[in-house]
């Protein structure tokens, strides 16, 4: 069983080599979507030696994660992990993802920072009650983490995810994407590290209502 | 008991659009909770337009007492339609944009297979 990694990055050059090395450990092969970037994120990445898809244009999260899922299909991915390039995951919580998987439980496991003693600022866990809420009124399933980038697909989810949404929005719509197909998931709990850094490139109070309201109007328009 | 035409015309659209929505969710476009979510509002729209009483309670609660706040309020629908196809528009764009993005990227990386590419394309949503 082929897995890939997949991991969305903009602008990530000082944290990118780090995370690389850190996912190759566990996975058959690494591919990196450099989103646009304007540092030497791509660069790095080739130096360590995982595949670069370069976008020419800054199209946001879900964009580039769907990039890196028809760039992993293409590679022969069988199971695919995707995870984010601040560093904020931690790779050595991939085997614990991809253990539903293996045992045949589940099409997709979801991450759940809050499923164990982390340092989530408290700004974050209400934040994410919001996009938790807003997942729920839209696709009727309740998960406990919907935000969060680190997921894992089986090869029924690997085949069949498709991701519309551009930015951030992107967590959710994998949440109605399972409900759709019916996809059997599994909830993992895994380590947080929230630095200055990732909190500050998270996502905002603007860009949370902003999420949210895109969610609920491309419930509408599908 | 004597129809309007809005009373009339509001219904029909309320059916139509209902039967659209199901009609996705029968091909699998769409989910059970979407549909259901969608018959909450057209249903809502029908209801309104045939027993405009249950607005009473709107009035009541937002202060409504004349025909000049009615009309204000037409506009603002239509307003909010306008808005509502220009969102559509742009997110159109902003699909194209990120397909032809992703396809050459994905080009660019060696990941196009040739004699695929179609029918790839259509499957994936990735066009060339």
């Amino acid at each position: 069983m082929k897995i890939v990694a997949v991991i969305p990055a903009f602008n990530e050059e000082k944290r990118i080599e780090a995370v690389v090395r850190g996912t190759q450990q566990f996975v058959d092969q690494v591919i990196v979507v450099d989103d646009g970037s304007t540092d030497g994120t791509a660069l790095t990445v080739e130096n360590v030696g995982a595949m670069v898809v370069q976008h020419g244009e800054n199209c946001g999260a879900g964009a580039a994660t769907m990039t890196g899922i028809e760039a992993a299909r293409r590679s022969g991915a069988e199971v695919i992990v995707t995870l984010d390039a601040d560093e904020q995951h931690d790779p050595h919580d991939i085997p614990a993802l991809l253990q539903p998987i293996v045992e045949g439980r589940a099409d997709i496991v979801f991450a759940n920072r809050f499923g164990q003693r982390n340092r989530i600022p408290l700004i974050r866990r209400v934040f994410n009650a919001i996009g938790n809420f807003v997942t729920l009124i839209v696709t009727g399933k309740w998960v406990n983490d919907s935000q969060c980038g680190f997921k894992a697909f089986g090869p029924r989810a690997a085949k069949e995810v498709r991701i519309r949404m551009n930015g951030y929005e992107f967590c959710t719509e994998l949440v109605r994407e399972s409900v759709h197909h019916r996809w059997r998931s599994v909830e993992i709990p895994i380590k947080v590290v929230y630095s200055e850094y990732t909190l500050a490139k998270g996502q905002s109070f603007t860009t949370g209502v902003k999420t949210a309201l895109k969610i609920l109007l491309r419930s509408f328009l599908r | 008991m004597e129809f309007t035409p809005y009373q009339i015309i509001a219904p029909a659209i309320s059916i139509f659009a209902l039967s659209y929505a199901w009609s996705l969710v029968l091909r699998q476009k769409k989910t059970i909770w979407e549909g259901a979510l969608w018959t909450f509002f057209w249903a809502a729209i029908a209801l309104i337009a045939l027993f405009p009483d249950v607005l009473d309670y709107l009035m009541f609660a937002m202060g409504f007492k004349n025909r000049e706040n009615a009309l204000l309020i037409t506009f603002l629908g239509i307003l909010s339609f306008i808005v509502f196809y220009l969102i559509v528009r742009v997110e159109e764009l902003e699909h194209r944009q990120t397909k032809i993005v992703r396809s050459v990227a994905l080009r660019e990386a060696g990941l196009v297979r040739n004699g695929k590419k179609h029918e790839e394309v259509k499957n994936n949503g990735v066009s060339e």
